[in-house]
């Protein structure tokens, strides 16, 4: 009894000094809440992705779509707030622990691929053009008017289009 | 002269025919640019047709006109084509050939109290090579070679892994070679290198076998994986079949070549990850042995672990418990019990921990409770304490405190630091 009490006062120690640095050095950052769209190559059948389905094709725990061609995930460089609030909202992470994801599955030995990366929005939507298996994002500023829908196309997220108040995800 | 023309004049058609072929082949092996649609970029080589036709229409004319006497002047160079998007490969990290990427894990640090000895001292811990391979679409390949010191201060090596493994896809992947055993999560979910794990060092009851742990981590062996078609639960298996441990004094307790009975190890190691709850894995795992040695020791083992772990980027929490079986051809059964929790919370860089473990074997226990079998197990517990701190994504320290109570003596104290690293 008295060492799961000495468990239970350590655990809310830990807690309340942890929660005070917390408080004491995380900035607060303001959300602008551009929509981000997620992008598929246009021959791809898939119009409708859930966050769950997302996390998994971008963190390699999904290697093929439904009709059997390989996924490939391609992402902006670091450092695009797009970026940040993709790892965030889709996967919980943020780009040192997406980076430390991936060089720990490859410790375990498990086949994680991290996502090709690019240096631009128009560099994930010409790969993303041009490969049939790759699902990419950009924000949704980015996503219309270079003359480039046809080779790609939005998908929906969870059912809803990035116009939909109730997107989730949004920077 | 007009012989000359004549003579040239074809020559000079036929070289622009291939110049025009040639470009069509170049422009056919550039990507399409991304900033024009494809229809625009359609009419922009329409257009460039219907330039390039009127050029050779002009110089057929030119041919058939005797009476030309003077040279046509050339042909005005081609428009150039548009330009299209440079995507610029990022290179990945750690890729050190087309197919070869490697890294290295370090640690060291110092430590005070006896819990780590007579003395403090400042401590090489481990120095690990880790390297992985794609040699084809499914087929890739393991290696890691681990230096570590011991207590009499020499630096051991030793191939920790090494394994060829083929994955078909997500539900069937198949391995050979050295391997850590999947006994429960801990051991295949971290390794070695103390960079992943959270604490120094590991649990009491997923201590290495080469160093002191009492459960088979390392073996050889066949290993089968994959996903279990089961949509948002999120079921994994993996299923060993491996030489089993070695026991007796002085063994080392992988069986790298020589196996010490016929029998194999079997383990098979379930697990769900339900995508509901992101971040959490239940599971369970059985392995089943015959342990044998130069004594005619034959004793089953069975070890059944159960685990429900939950990360997430602030929380981490692992819970395992497990009952080592053993049992003579005739006699009592003797059983192991062991369990660990351990609990933490990231805020910013920092990362305090506690974990609390316990192991009590009998002493009468065949295997555990030997020492001519291997070091003796009995009660062993107490609670860990630290704080990590993440410099960047590739080194971090850590300061931790440690209590252990065993059967027959003192409960002892020790702590320590570590850096722990990656590049």
């Amino acid at each position: 009894m008295k060492t799961i009490q000495t468990i239970l006062l350590l655990m809310l120690g830990i807690l309340v000094f942890g929660g005070a640095i917390e408080f004491a050095t995380e900035p607060v950052e303001a959300a602008t809440g551009d929509p981000i769209v997620v992008i598929v190559n246009g021959a791809n059948p898939v119009d409708d992705l859930s966050m769950g389905e997302l996390k998994k094709l971008f963190m390699s725990d999904r290697s093929k779509w439904d009709t059997g061609k390989a996924v490939a995930p391609v992402i902006v460089v670091a450092g695009p707030a797009e970026r940040t609030a993709f790892l965030k909202i889709v996967c919980g992470m943020n780009d040192a622990d997406f980076s430390k994801y991936f060089l720990q599955a490859a410790f375990t030995g498990k086949s994680a691929t991290p996502p090709r990366e690019v240096p631009s929005s128009q560099g994930v939507k010409s790969v993303v053009g041009s490969s049939p298996g790759a699902i990419g994002f950009v924000k949704a500023g980015d996503f219309h008017g270079d003359g480039s829908e046809g080779a790609i196309k939005a998908v929906k997220v969870d059912g809803l289009t990035a116009g939909d108040s109730s997107y989730k995800l949004k920077m | 002269m007009k012989n000359i023309f004549r003579k040239f004049l074809p020559v000079q058609i036929v070289g622009f025919a291939i110049l025009i072929a040639l470009s069509w082949t170049a422009f056919a092996q550039q990507p399409a640019p991304a900033t024009a649609s494809q229809g625009e970029i359609n009419q922009q080589l329409l257009d460039r047709i219907a330039e390039l036709e009127k050029e050779v229409k002009q110089l057929r004319q030119a041919t058939n006109q005797s009476s030309i006497q003077t040279p046509t002047p050339p042909a005005p160079a081609p428009a150039p084509l548009p330009e299209p998007v440079a995507i610029v490969e990022i290179t990945q990290a750690n890729v050190v050939a087309d197919r070869l990427k490697l890294n290295f894990f370090g640690d060291t640090g110092y430590q005070i109290g006896h819990f780590y000895g007579p003395a403090n001292t400042f401590e090489f811990g481990e120095f690990d090579m880790f390297a992985t391979a794609r040699l084809s679409e499914h087929v890739s390949a393991l290696g890691e070679i681990l230096f570590t010191s011991s207590t009499d201060n020499s630096v051991g090596v030793d191939v920790e892994r090494l394994l060829l493994k083929y994955r078909a896809d997500d539900y069937f992947a198949a391995s050979i070679g050295r391997i850590h055993t999947d006994i429960g999560y801990y051991n295949t979910a971290f390794h070695r290198g103390d960079y992943f794990q959270t604490t120094i060092g590991r649990p009491v009851m997923y201590e290495f076998d080469d160093q002191g742990g009492f459960l088979p981590l390392q073996d050889l062996g066949v290993v089968l994986e994959g996903k279990v078609p089961s949509g948002k639960l999120g079921l994994n298996y993996v299923f060993e079949v491996t030489n089993g441990r070695a026991y007796g004094i002085n063994a080392e307790p992988a069986q790298n070549s020589t196996d010490g009975n016929n029998s194999k190890a079997v383990n098979l190691n379930m697990s769900a990850k339900p995508e509901w709850v992101p971040g959490l894995a239940v599971g369970f795992s059985v392995r089943h042995d015959y342990l044998s040695d130069v004594n005619n020791l034959r004793v089953s083992e069975t070890i059944p672990v159960f685990y429900a772990v939950y990360n997430s980027a602030k929380y981490e929490w692992l819970n395992e418990a497990m009952v080592v079986r053993h049992a003579r051809p005739v006699g009592p059964v003797y059983h192991t019990t062991a369990f660990y929790t351990q609990f933490s919370r990231r805020f910013g860089a920092y990362r305090p921990y506690f974990r609390y473990s316990y192991v009590n074997a009998p002493e009468n226990d065949p295997i555990y409770g030997d020492p001519t079998e291997i070091q003796e197990v009995g009660r062993v517990n107490g609670p860990t304490v630290g704080m990590r701190y993440d410099f960047n994504d590739h080194a971090a320290f850590k300061l931790q405190y440690d209590r252990e109570g065993t059967t027959d003596t003192k409960s002892i104290n020790g702590g320590s630091g570590q850096f722990a690293f990656t590049f």
